[in-house]
């Protein structure tokens, strides 16, 4: 029976032009190898912008690119999900969606971290569908690159910098692209697992009492591994479960592009063959709440899923945070475009 | 606490290939080739098949087998 659901309509990214390889980070002076790299994340490259640079300018490329993508101009509401906004305040959705010249749209950020794009996805699912609205622009996009330490080898290697977007509008749950069902949780009792401590209202930076190094990203990697792997496959499962898709019927799975063993431990525990599991980690590492619409658009550009395709997405991130959705391929073509330099009255352009 | 070293060697020699051979009571996991996320890989496993809880700071990389069995045989108990 079909109902009313959000429908990707539009899939858009923006990948910074500087590309690191994993030999660049150790040209750097970062106590690592490619081996090193390669055998404990799987990836080989990642992307950072230019001095001055931020979220908001890969924000605005991706979300044209997805408008673009579904011969839209306009959206009703914007939500860009991030852990890095371009300030600590106001939100960076506002200037978004007035540099895409939808001044007066309602438009907010989402904090979930890794999760953020998935937590996006259903509240504008919900905005759609409760007749709220009858599009949104949901951006994921991030700038780790001005929060991790650059001699911090278990993030340094891992994070890069990047947006992906989708354009929702109103449909049905026959069309390609809908979201069948979500599934969401978070458990707060680990949130220092994943954490920037210092520069938040609890440890403001005027104190003078926080180090340098407290306003770093931190993340402590095994325990964050054992989480991401239950929690994702767990979520997965619900949400099959709520759609009532058995796991065997999945034909595409875009997880959080967190790093490859996890990626694998939860495909193999979910038991999606590897020619099912799409994914970029190896040439964009974990770009955070833009992995997902960043893989997707990705796998879509390169016409790796056929459009109604069967399609399970989950992720995990600071919280702790985790989501699911089970929705079918998108008709739409993918568009690329690079970050979009701020107008005139900004200092400095990639 | 046996019957739990029994399971944990299957386990290594099954999941992690590792050579039933190289498995002594002393031996560290890192010894036996599993890195960081081996140890969290083996520790979900844990979690999985025993409900040993993730966050008991089971230690690291130096952990041994007959460690290892001790703590999960404890935790077990308490549970």
């Amino acid at each position: 029976m079909t109902r009313p659901a959000a429908v990707i309509a539009g899939l858009g990214s923006c990948l910074p032009l500087r590309r690191i390889t994993n030999a660049d980070l150790v040209q750097e002076g970062l106590n690592t190898s490619d081996e090193w790299i390669r055998t404990r994340t799987g990836i080989r490259a990642r992307y950072r912008v230019a001095p001055g640079v931020g979220t908001a300018d890969l924000a605005v490329a991706a979300g044209r690119a997805a408008l673009h993508s579904a011969g839209r101009t306009t959206a009703a509401c914007v939500l860009v999900a991030t852990t890095t906004p371009d300030r600590p305040c106001p939100a960076t959705a506002p200037e978004v969606a007035a540099r895409l010249g939808l001044s007066g749209t309602p438009a907010f950020d989402l904090a979930a971290v890794c999760s953020g794009f998935l937590y996006a996805a259903q509240v504008a699912s919900a905005l759609l569908t409760s007749g709220t609205f009858d599009s949104a622009l949901v951006v994921g996009a991030e700038t780790y690159s001005a929060i991790v330490d650059p001699q911090d080898r278990d993030t340094a290697v891992i994070f890069g910098d990047g947006a992906g977007a989708v354009l929702l509008e109103r449909g049905t749950t026959a069309d390609p692209g809908a979201f069948i069902r979500f599934d969401l949780g978070s458990d707060g009792t680990h949130s220092d697992l994943i954490e920037i401590p210092s520069g938040g209202s609890r440890r403001p930076r005027r104190h003078g009492d926080t180090s340098e190094a407290d306003h770093f990203f931190r993340m402590r990697g095994r325990e964050v591994y054992g989480q991401a792997v239950l929690r994702m496959t767990a979520s997965a499962r619900t949400v099959l479960s709520r759609a009532q898709w058995p796991a065997a019927t999945v034909e595409a799975f875009i997880g959080h592009q967190a790093n490859q063993r996890i990626l694998d431990a939860v495909a193999q525990r979910l038991l999606l063959p590897p020619e099912r599991c799409h994914g970029n980690l190896r040439h964009v590492g974990n770009t955070a709440a833009a992995s997902i619409p960043l893989a997707m658009a990705d796998a879509a550009a390169c016409h790796l899923v056929g459009p109604g395709a069967r399609t399970l997405l989950t992720a995990f991130g600071g919280g702790l945070t985790w989501g699911s959705a089970a929705l079918t391929w998108p008709a739409a073509t993918a568009f690329h475009l690079p970050p979009e330099p701020r107008p005139p009255q900004g200092e400095q352009h990639e | 606490m046996s019957d739990i070293r029994d399971h944990l060697v299957a386990l290594l020699g099954d999941t992690f290939e590792v050579d039933p051979a190289t498995i002594r009571p002393d031996a560290t996991l890192s010894e036996l080739g599993l890195d960081s996320l081996g140890v969290a890989e083996l520790l979900v496993v844990l979690q999985e098949r025993w409900g040993v809880p993730l966050d008991e700071g089971l230690g690291g990389d130096d952990l041994t087998v007959e460690s290892l069995t001790a703590v999960v045989t404890e935790l077990r108990a308490d549970t």
